[in-house]
C-alpha cells in the first residue's frame, strides 16, 4: 500500500481529500502547515507528497525546497496543488523540483492519474 | 485702480503680446517687464513727439535740433519690432534708456539748459528704467552709470558754451513748458495706469491660484476617500468569495464522498438524492463565482495575469471538458483548429473562462446538432488578434434579443430559460473578461439556424480600462468585424467560409 503525505492548511479540504484517497487504497498522513510537513516527510518517508502551495508563513514552494534539499527525503516525488492554472506556477513547480502540478478544486480522477504516473516513475 | 475696457483691453493685450518672443513670454516676471516696455514704446512716441511738434510751432526758426529730436523719439517705434525679431530684451531696454536720456538732454541743451521746459522728462528716466529692468542690482548700476555719463557729457557741452540762447521769447518758452509738462505727466500717468493694471491682474492670478490649490486639496481628499471605499469594497469581495466558497466546497466535497459511498453500497435512491445536492452545489458555486467575478470587474479590481500561452492545448482541454455535455444533448462537438495556431500573451485563465462560457451556451441551446470550434489569427503587429469561434446549429437568437444578449440576467426569453436552464450571467461575464484583455465577444445568429460566437483577443496585451461598461466598445465594431471575417474567409480559411454561408 502506498503512503501519501498531504500538506494542506484547510481542515475540511484535508479531511475530504484524505478520505477520498483512503477509499482509493492509499495510506494517508496529513500536515497542516509547511514546517510540520517537512518534519513529517522526514519521519514518515511517504511514497508521494501532495503539497498545497498556499500555506501560511512557510509556503508550499519553500517546504518543497526544504524536503528536496534533505538527503533522506530528496527522492520523494511531490505534486504541487495551486489555486490558479498559471504557467508561472507551473514554471515555479519545476524550479523547486516538483514532479507534477495540479489545480484546485481537486478533480479526483485527474489527480489519481498524476499520482499513478509519479509512483510508477519512482518505482 | 484697474482700467477696464474689456474689448479694447483684450485687443491691446493681443497687440502687446504679439511682440513678445516665446522664450520671454514663458517667464512671468520677464513678460511683465516686456509688456511695460512695449506699452511705453508703442504709445510713448505719440506723447513724446508733442514736444518737437510744439518746438516746430513755437520756435520762429526751427533747425536741425528739432529734426534730430523728432527722429530719435520716433526711433522708439523700431524697438518692439527688433524685440520680436531678435529678442535680447535687456540690451534693447538699455539702448532704449540711452536713447531716452539723449532725447531729453538734447532738448534741454538746445532749449534753456538746466532751466529748460523739457527738464521734467528727466523724471521718466528712473521710472522707465525700473519698469523695464525690474530690481536687478547689476542693471540698476549700469543705468546709474549711463545716467552719470550722459550728464557729464551734457555738463561738458554746457561748460564749453555750445548752448545757444533759444530764439524763442518768454511766452513761447512758457507755452513749451506747459506742453512739455502736460505731455510728461500724461506719459507717466499712462505707464502708472498700465503698471497698476498689471499688478491687479497678478492679484487676480494669485487668487485664482489659491482657488486651484483649494480645489486640488479637495480632490485629493475625495480621491483618498474613494480609495478607502475601494479598498473596503475589495476587502469585502475577497472576504465574501472566501466565506461563500468555503461552505459550498464542503457541501460539494462531502456530497461527493457520500455519493461515492452510496455507489459502493448500490444505494440508488440515496445516490440520486445526493446527486441532486451535489449538482445543485456545483450550480450554486458557479453562480457565486460568476457574481463575484462580475462584481470584481465592475469594481475595477479584476487583475490580469498575463503570460504566454499555447492556444492548441487550451482548445483541446476545453473540448475534452465539454464532450460530456455535448453528448447529453446528442450533439457532435468538433475542433477545427489550425495545428500551427501557436501561442499568444494573455490571461490564460480568463480566456479559458470566456471560451467555457461560450461553449456552455452552445451546448445548452443545441439539441441533436453540431458544435464546431475553430481558431485563427487576424491582423498584424499591434492589431494582431486571435479569433476563437464557436458555431452551433442550435435554436439561434431572435434579432430583437441580440442587442441585450450580453446584458446580465438575459437568457433568450423566459420560456427558453426554463427549458434550457441558464444563469444569464455567463455571456455577460465572458464579454467583460474579453474586454478586460482588450478584446471582445461578437455574435452572429439566425433564429432556428444557429449561432456563431467569436472571441477576439489581442495576441499581445492591449489593456482596456478595467471599469469597462457595456455601452463602450473597445473591440471591433460588428460591421467592420463581419467584413473583416468575410475578407479573411475569401483568402484564407475554408472553415470561416462555411460560417459566412450559414450566417449570411
Amino acid at each position: 500500500m502506498h503512503k501519501i503525505l498531504l500538506v494542506e492548511d484547510n481542515e475540511m479540504n484535508r479531511d475530504m481529500l484524505t478520505r477520498r484517497l483512503q477509499r482509493q487504497g492509499f495510506a494517508v498522513c496529513c500536515a497542516p502547515d509547511g514546517p510540520s510537513g517537512v518534519a513529517m516527510a522526514a519521519q514518515e518517508t511517504p511514497d508521494l507528497i501532495l503539497m498545497d502551495v498556499a500555506l501560511g508563513e512557510m509556503d508550499g514552494w519553500e517546504a518543497t525546497q526544504l524536503i528536496k534539499s534533505a538527503p533522506r527525503t530528496a527522492a520523494i516525488p511531490i505534486i504541487a496543488l495551486t489555486a490558479h492554472a498559471l504557467s508561472s506556477d507551473r514554471a515555479k513547480s519545476v524550479e523547486v523540483g516538483c514532479a507534477d502540478f495540479d489545480t484546485k478544486p481537486i478533480d479526483l480522477p485527474r489527480l489519481l492519474g498524476k499520482i499513478g504516473a509519479c509512483l510508477q516513475k519512482a518505482a | 485702480m484697474a482700467i477696464s475696457f474689456p474689448t479694447s483691453q483684450a485687443a491691446l493685450n493681443d497687440l502687446v503680446d504679439w511682440f513678445i518672443p516665446a522664450e520671454l513670454a514663458a517667464d512671468r516676471e520677464m513678460r511683465k517687464q516686456a509688456r511695460m516696455f512695449l506699452i511705453s514704446h508703442l504709445f510713448g512716441p505719440f506723447i513724446g513727439n508733442v514736444v518737437p511738434l510744439a518746438l516746430y510751432i513755437l520756435d520762429p526758426k526751427p533747425g536741425f535740433e528739432v529734426v534730430v529730436l523728432a527722429a530719435s523719439i520716433t526711433g522708439f517705434w523700431i524697438f518692439p519690432f527688433v524685440l520680436r525679431a531678435i529678442g535680447h530684451y535687456y540690451l534693447l531696454a538699455l539702448i532704449s534708456i540711452q536713447n531716452l536720456m539723449f532725447c531729453i538732454l538734447w532738448s534741454c541743451f538746445f532749449y534753456g539748459g538746466v532751466t529748460s521746459p523739457t527738464l521734467p522728462w528727466v523724471l521718466t528716466i528712473p521710472l522707465l528704467a525700473f519698469f523695464y529692468l525690474g530690481s536687478a542690482p547689476r542693471l540698476r548700476l549700469i543705468v546709474l552709470g549711463m545716467f552719470a555719463l550722459n550728464f557729464a557729457v551734457f555738463w561738458g557741452f554746457l561748460q564749453a558754451g555750445y548752448a545757444s540762447e533759444p530764439a524763442m521769447d518768454f511766452a513761447a518758452l512758457q507755452g513749451l513748458g506747459l506742453v512739455s509738462t502736460v505731455a510728461a505727466s500724461l506719459y507717466v500717468t499712462m505707464m502708472a495706469l498700465f503698471y497698476a493694471k498689471v499688478l491687479a491682474s497678478q492679484g487676480e492670478l494669485e487668487t485664482e491660484m489659491r482657488g486651484h490649490l483649494a480645489t486640488a486639496a479637495e480632490l485629493r481628499r475625495a480621491t483618498e476617500e474613494a480609495e478607502r471605499a475601494g479598498a473596503a469594497k475589495a476587502d469585502f469581495l475577497a472576504k465574501m468569495s472566501h466565506e461563500l466558497r468555503t461552505p459550498l466546497n464542503a457541501v460539494i466535497g462531502y456530497s461527493q464522498i457520500l455519493l461515492e459511498d452510496a455507489a459502493d453500497e448500490d444505494d440508488a435512491e440515496t445516490a440520486s438524492d445526493l446527486e441532486r445536492i451535489h449538482s445543485a452545489g456545483h450550480h450554486l458555486l458557479r453562480l457565486v463565482n460568476e457574481v463575484l467575478d462580475l462584481s470584481k470587474i465592475e469594481a475595477g479590481m479584476m487583475e490580469l495575469h498575463l503570460e504566454p500561452i499555447d492556444v492548441a492545448p487550451l482548445l483541446e482541454e476545453a473540448i475534452a471538458q465539454f464532450t460530456g455535455a455535448a453528448e447529453q444533448g446528442r450533439n457532435t462537438l468538433t475542433l477545427a483548429s489550425a495545428p500551427d495556431i501557436g501561442g499568444i500573451v494573455c490571461d490564460g485563465g480568463k480566456l479559458r473562462q470566456a471560451l467555457h462560457q461560450v461553449l456552455d451556451n452552445a451546448t445548452k441551446f443545441t439539441r441533436d446538432g453540431t458544435i464546431r470550434v475553430s481558431a485563427m489569427r487576424s491582423g498584424v503587429g499591434r492589431a494582431a488578434t486571435l479569433l476563437l469561434r464557436v458555431e452551433d446549429s442550435g435554436i439561434g437568437i431572435a434579432e430583437a434579443q441580440l442587442p441585450s444578449l450580453f446584458e446580465q440576467f438575459t437568457v433568450g426569453d423566459d420560456s427558453s430559460a426554463s427549458k434550457y436552464g441558464g444563469t444569464g450571467l455567463g455571456l455577460a461575464l465572458g464579454r467583460k473578461l474579453c474586454r478586460l484583455m482588450g478584446g471582445d465577444i461578437e455574435v452572429e445568429s439566425r433564429e432556428g439556424v444557429g449561432s456563431a460566437f467569436t472571441i477576439v483577443v489581442p495576441t499581445t496585451p492591449r489593456l482596456a480600462v478595467p471599469n469597462d461598461r457595456d455601452d463602450e466598445k473597445p473591440g471591433v465594431p460588428p460591421d467592420r468585424f463581419s467584413r473583416r471575417l468575410a475578407a479573411i474567409a475569401e483568402r484564407k480559411s475554408p472553415m470561416i467560409m462555411t460560417a459566412a454561408q450559414t450566417h449570411a
